[in-house]
């Protein structure tokens, strides 16, 4: 009775906590707009920028989030992220900027970079998938790296520069309606959570942390790991895309720079300081890592006559946190708490039932 | 190799002529095999006798350098470990082999879930499956693990952990049961509790039990029929009393060690 009640005030809980993060989510633009005594649709303004700001923290969370499917849940490693995201950004600005393709374009664009970010992953899956752990790693970077170095050699892809998009239409447009781009990526960033945590809790998804677990074991009870494997990479890829989709939106260009490593490394670092294989942990940690940075990109202390200037140093600090994290919470900051809880309730659970075993014996 | 003397039908298990080769070193060589319906079967042998190399070829871990593999009848050399696992063929493992950050009660329900046509299920949450659960806990319950079952299971100390080896086994509620070494690290006052979870297994309806043992009181109390291997090839096969009785099988293995349990198996046949 007890654990059964337990249960659900956790739920209710964790469920409260989410909910104010939605509100939040929503409320956002307004919130600023009255701290910082801006208008939230004019075009220009610190409501503006905050709203620019926390677009590009959704889209690190997406990017993170997909990150997680793969690495966090499944078990698997891939060095080869920033290739769905990157890739996804060109085909889709490809298409948007084709003259003949008019408006058209960007709704063309987006479904064949979502279709083909399923077809590669679904391809790198069945021809590396077989292979363990570093070595599947090892292949997913030299494919993003092979894709990095042809479109930064290609004249048709903008070489090193990449390109600009063709005009978006206005209510679309992130510049002239950051508020309404807000809202979509925001909306977006919500059904990815949504979809990522009923994938979690859903048989599937209790395979897929099988899978991380013990893959083997996993076999041997009768799953066809493969099969899990590649709807986790397929997925991820998706996602992934989206959030390069959204990002190539936001910035109005596209470069080779986001099929570099970076963009491969960072959701991992992500995702392993907000916390691996959980279902927060990794949008916790792309924002709050993504905010720190933006936040420390421009300060300078003046130390008497040098001024030491964070932005060049930023590296070292952010590493220094990493470090300073992982030590602090093993898994990740949401990782170590959850778990903390799950033990605590373990604990509690093992008491009644030893108490109802001592009751029993007593009658 | 000497012939059968057991009751003939068809077998439910049977290996012909399996060799299995790492590299230059012959783990398991020209073995064949029959495994009766409803039989406790056990697999003693000295260390590196081939034992858990058999075991994986039985199961699918591993495919043979040559020859074959039968399950009821049909040839499963080529059927791979997760459908051999669907076919009815389960399996605990000598080295400790679970799911570590995953609580007890969902170690097992992923095997009862394995068996099921949920698995592709992504609308449905896993743990709306309200006869998984049921059939989970009551695994869990033969093996002695309710009270610390919403525990991690890397949580668990190492006899747990060998209960929880089985539990999982059983969920998968397989015809054939391979078990590998099950007290394999147990305490000695914890293995009786072993064998009385192994005798129960056993009364259940229509399961066949191949187990690779070292513990010579629990092969000698539990099974009907004894497989003797050394140095990757069959030595000796009978009951358990011809088996003790064989001095092949005390030099070549038992030796002095075990000649008290012998001698008391060989005087009485049980089987
Ligand atoms: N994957 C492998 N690669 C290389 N050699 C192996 C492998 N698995 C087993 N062997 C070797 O095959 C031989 C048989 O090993 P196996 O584990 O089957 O013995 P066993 O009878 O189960 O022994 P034990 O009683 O110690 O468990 C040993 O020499 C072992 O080193
Ligand atoms: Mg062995």
């Amino acid at each position: 009775m007890h654990i059964q009640k337990g249960f659900q005030w956790r739920a209710v809980g964790k469920n409260w906590l989410l909910i104010a993060a939605f509100i939040l989510l929503i409320v956002f633009p307004f919130l600023v707009g009255v701290l910082t005594n801006t208008d939230p649709t004019a075009r220009r303004g610190l409501s503006v920028y905050w709203q620019g700001i926390m677009i590009e923290l959704l889209i690190y969370g997406i990017l993170t989030m997909s990150y997680n499917i793969l690495f966090g849940f499944t078990g698997v490693i891939s060095f080869g992220h920033a290739l769905f995201f990157g890739l996804a950004g060109y085909l889709m600005g490809a298409f948007q900027r084709a003259p003949e393709l008019a408006d058209g374009g960007l709704l063309i664009g987006i479904l064949v970079a979502l279709v083909v970010c399923a077809g590669i992953g679904l391809l790198i899956g069945v021809a590396t998938l077989r292979l363990k752990g570093v070595y599947f790693a090892i292949f997913t970077l030299a494919i993003a790296e092979m894709v990095y170095i042809f479109l930064s050699r290609y004249e048709y892809t903008g070489s090193e520069d990449g390109f600009t998009l063709a005009a978006l239409p206005e209510w679309f447009d992130p510049t002239r309606s950051r508020l309404t781009f807000y809202y979509i990526a925001a909306a977006i960033f919500v059904f990815t959570f949504i979809l990522i945590r009923r994938l979690m809790e859903s048989p599937t998804g209790a395979v897929l942390l099988a899978i991380r677990e013990n893959e083997n074991r996993a076999r041997t009870i009768g799953f066809n790991t493969l099969t899990y494997k590649l709807m986790a990479i397929v997925l991820a890829g998706i996602l992934a895309g989206v959030a390069g989709i959204l990002f190539t939106l936001l910035n109005k260009k596209v470069g080779p720079e986001m099929l570099g490593t970076a963009y491969t490394v960072n959701p991992l670092l992500m995702t392993i300081i907000g916390g691996a294989g959980t279902l927060l942990g990794p949008a916790v940690g792309a924002m709050g890592l993504r905010l720190l940075e933006l936040q420390l990109r421009n300060v300078q202390i003046p130390l008497g006559d040098v001024v030491l200037d964070i932005g060049r140093i930023l590296p070292i600090i952010l590493g220094a946190i990493f470090i300073l994290v992982v030590i602090v919470f093993p898994y990740g900051i949401v990782g170590t708490f959850t778990r903390w809880r799950l033990n605590q309730r373990a604990r509690h659970a093992e008491r009644l039932a030893k108490q109802a075993e001592a009751l029993k014996s007593v009658s | 190799m000497k012939e059968h003397t057991m009751a003939a039908g068809e077998p439910i298990l049977e290996c012909r002529h399996l060799r299995k080769e790492f590299g230059g070193l012959v783990a398991v060589n020209d073995v064949s095999l029959r495994v009766e319906r409803g039989r406790v079967h056990s697999i003693i042998g000295p260390n590196g006798a081939g034992k858990t190399t058999l075991m994986n070829l039985i199961s699918g871990i591993y495919k043979p350098t040559r020859g074959e593999v039968f399950f009821k009848g049909q040839p499963i050399t080529a059927v791979p470990l997760h459908r051999r696992a669907h076919m009815g063929i389960g399996r605990s493992f000598q080295i400790t082999n679970i799911f570590p950050n995953l609580t007890v009660l969902e170690n097992v329900r992923l095997a009862v879930q394995a068996r099921s046509a949920a698995n592709f299920n992504v609308l449905r949450r896993a743990y709306s499956y309200g006869d998984f659960i049921t059939e989970a806990m009551r695994a869990i319950q033969e093996v002695g693990l309710t009270p610390v079952a919403s525990m991690l299971a890397s949580a668990l100390p190492h006899g747990g952990k060998r209960k929880l080896e089985l539990a999982i086994l059983l969920a998968g509620a397989p015809e054939l049961l391979i078990l590998d070494e099950p007290t394999a690290g147990v305490a000695s006052e914890q293995v009786r509790e072993m064998i009385g979870n192994i005798g129960q297994i056993r009364g259940q309806a229509d399961r066949t039990i191949i187990i690779v043992e070292h513990n010579m009181n629990l092969v000698m109390n539990v099974s009907d029929y004894i497989t003797v291997m050394h140095l990757g090839s069959v030595l000796a096969e009978g009951t358990p009393s011809e088996i003790a009785a064989n001095k092949a099988v005390q030099s070549a293995y038992l030796g002095e060690l075990y000649s008290d349990v012998m001698d008391k198996a060989a005087g009485g046949d049980h089987a």
